[in-house]
């Protein structure tokens, strides 16, 4: 964050919040004013309480749910559901369709974010080449982008690629010899998956190139005025010295990347009208239409715990790089 | 074989460079590696190209709002509307529940955000002001939460409100936007707070300022800003929400990004009136983002994740 501690206030061994190379391990001699005992707690406590209610509460209560058996009797009647032990994961594990989902979803999430991280390097790398104008355009057309809710921005690409009147069908059908004329995009899945890609990677880019482009702005420009005169090529001044100096911002927008397409769920509910067909579940929506669709709650909350699971290590590699970059101190 | 441009700093060396390139002085950090200007008239038209790529769908829905009913399903699509009418706005406004569901999402999103905003500033100053055993696993739990994703925990959710009678009730959705932006609203405001030199609270200590009084005359009204970005922020996800929603009320309980969703399944063919109704419920956001894009890009990145 760019707030910046004063210098007095600053740890003795910190020389920089945002430094690689603090020293951990060493406490903080008089950082803080030490509060009176109580005080940070009783601060704390209406947020903790919230977070412990209605996140670690659910939370447990997810882990719980998936070893009984809740359907919509037990829902409607109150009544404590059946345990059944580790019966809705051996159901779920032993599912064809699951894997299918898992194997659809991390092929998505791979995909969608490579080529994501690509066009917005590539775009943040062009910001720096371009014209002021040209790159205020850029920047305003991004920023519009971004600041569509995910949920107008699917229905927009509904109606782009409506097999009747979709824009996109007459665009492609003006090409010569090509016919398009009521083509529908999610009959053949692959063709549906692009729709999809499509559209994250293009409501993703603005994030991507903007917080890229201003790490970019960070690599000190004598370093590279220093490479070319030693007759680097643009190519070898990109590997050698700016990529690794953005490194530890790329796996920080990477990560956050995986954890959100990981997670998808609008963009896919939305092309296929709240029923997306079997071809076009993702873990999020294949756990939520076995719960409210099908009301199996617990086979919901078994998948929901096998896809927080699945998450975990991208997590504490996040949370990691966190505190790495002393972001969090 | 291509010259350096300039930098900005200190003007070319007694030279065979020619200083051609003068908008380079403006620019800061730009990449001087591979300057020419044949480069440079290409990496402006790939710029160019791509904004109007990226803005393709944003000029699509406004020109399909404005187009009157005929003009949306005709096989050749205007590319401008010939004729531009607010018929599809109006019969947006016009369509049941529209108005209702605008204002509840409009109660929601401000009981949530102003929860948040309270208890968040609490947690936060806890977190940024005190030095205590434990303060470490808030900052972690504060961390890990905004990393689950909230879908997953909807299903204990729904059952949890559902033996509370908070079901379909405006209330229920209230409370769990507020802990869906809570997490956030705490780390940002803790960034904030931490800004604040130290100083200032032993000065006014030391001039027999009481705790309280350093809260209220410092650290609050230097918060201000922290105060309206995180706020915004959290109106944005509040009110961008629709899966919880959808999933707990009744259609006369929802907010406008359920009710859009409703209505593309419902009325499938209505793209006219469905597009105008989408510009209506993004202007508040959109507007909103603009003003404080710039705390959202350090925000995410400084560890606060979108819900």
């Amino acid at each position: 964050m760019s707030v910046v501690d004063s210098p007095a206030t600053r740890r003795p061994n910190d020389p920089g919040r945002s430094q690689q190379n603090r020293t951990p391990g060493h406490a903080a001699p008089k950082r803080r004013p030490r509060g009176s005992g109580r005080t940070p707690w009783l601060l704390a406590l209406p947020a903790l309480l919230l977070i412990a209610g209605l996140l670690g509460y659910p939370l447990v209560r997810m882990v719980v749910l998936s070893f009984q058996n809740m359907r919509l009797r037990e829902l409607l009647s109150g009544r404590t559901p059946p345990w059944v032990g580790f019966d809705q994961y051996t159901r779920v594990l032993s599912d064809n369709v699951f894997w299918a989902v898992v194997g659809r979803t991390v092929a998505f999430t791979f995909v969608s974010v490579l080529i994501s991280v690509l066009v917005g390097l590539g775009i943040a790398l062009l910001m720096r080449r371009v014209s002021r104008g040209v790159r205020l355009f850029m920047v305003v057309a991004m920023m519009f982008v971004w600041a569509l809710p995910q949920l107008v921005a699917a229905q927009i690409f509904r109606w782009m690629t409506d097999s009747d009147f979709g824009v996109v069908n007459y665009l492609i059908d003006l090409l010569p010899g090509v016919d398009y004329q009521n083509h529908s995009w999610f009959v053949n899945p692959w063709q549906g998956w692009s729709v999809i890609t499509t559209l994250v990677v293009w409501a993703g880019i603005p994030f991507l190139a903007i917080t890229l482009n201003a790490g970019l702005t960070q690599v000190p420009k004598e370093l590279l005025e220093a490479a070319t005169v030693d007759g680097a090529t643009p190519w070898q001044a990109l590997r050698n010295i700016i990529l690794p100096i953005l490194k530890p911002l790329i796996m920080i927008v990477t990560t956050l990347s995986v954890i959100w397409n990981f997670g998808l769920f609008t963009q896919a509910w939305v092309l296929r009208d709240g029923h997306p067909e079997p071809q076009f579940q993702t873990l999020a929506t294949y756990s939520y239409t076995q719960a409210f669709g099908q009301s199996r709650y617990s086979l919901g909350s078994a998948i929901a715990v096998i896809t927080v699971l699945l998450m975990l290590g991208v997590m504490i590699f996040y949370i990691r790089q966190m505190f790495r970059i002393g972001e969090v101190d | 074989m291509v010259a350096p441009a300039a930098s900005p700093a200190a003007p070319a060396p007694a030279s065979t460079v020619p200083l051609k390139r003068r908008r380079a002085k403006a620019d800061d950090g730009v990449i001087t590696v591979g300057r020419s200007r044949a480069g440079t008239i290409l990496a402006n038209a790939a710029g160019v190209v791509f904004s109007v790529l990226m803005l393709f769908p944003v000029y699509w829905v406004l020109n399909t709002a404005f187009k009157p009913a005929d003009e949306v399903l005709a096989l050749e699509p205007t590319f401008w509307p010939t004729s531009p009418t607010l018929d599809n706005f109006i019969s947006a406004f016009k369509a049941p529940l529209f108005l209702k569901d605008m204002l509840n999402g409009v109660i929601v999103t401000l009981l949530a955000v102003a929860g948040a905003l309270v208890v968040g500033f609490l947690g936060a100053l806890s977190i940024a002001r005190f030095s205590f055993y434990g303060r470490k696993a808030i900052i972690l739990v504060v961390l890990v939460v905004q990393l689950i994703p909230f879908l997953s925990l909807l299903i204990p959710l729904f059952l949890m409100l559902q033996s509370a009678d908070l079901t379909n009730s405006l209330i229920g959705v209230s409370i769990t936007y507020l802990v869906l932006i809570l997490p956030y609203t705490v780390w940002t405001l803790r960034g904030f707070i931490s800004g604040i030199p130290r100083e200032l609270d032993e000065a006014a200590l030391i001039d027999g300022c009481t705790r309280a009084q350093v809260f209220w005359r410092i650290i609050l009204p230097l918060t201000g800003p922290g105060l309206v970005a995180t706020s915004v922020y959290g109106f944005i996800q509040a009110w961008n929400e629709f899966i919880i929603i959808n999933t707990l009320n009744s259609p006369d309980k929802q907010n406008l990004m359920a009710w859009l969703l409703q209505n593309q399944t419902t009325r499938g063919t209505a793209w006219g009136p469905l597009m105008a109704g989408a510009i209506i419920t993004s202007i508040p956001v959109v507007i909103f983002f603009l003003i404080i894009q710039r705390n959202i890009a350090t925000g995410l990145t400084a560890g606060a994740v979108k819900g």
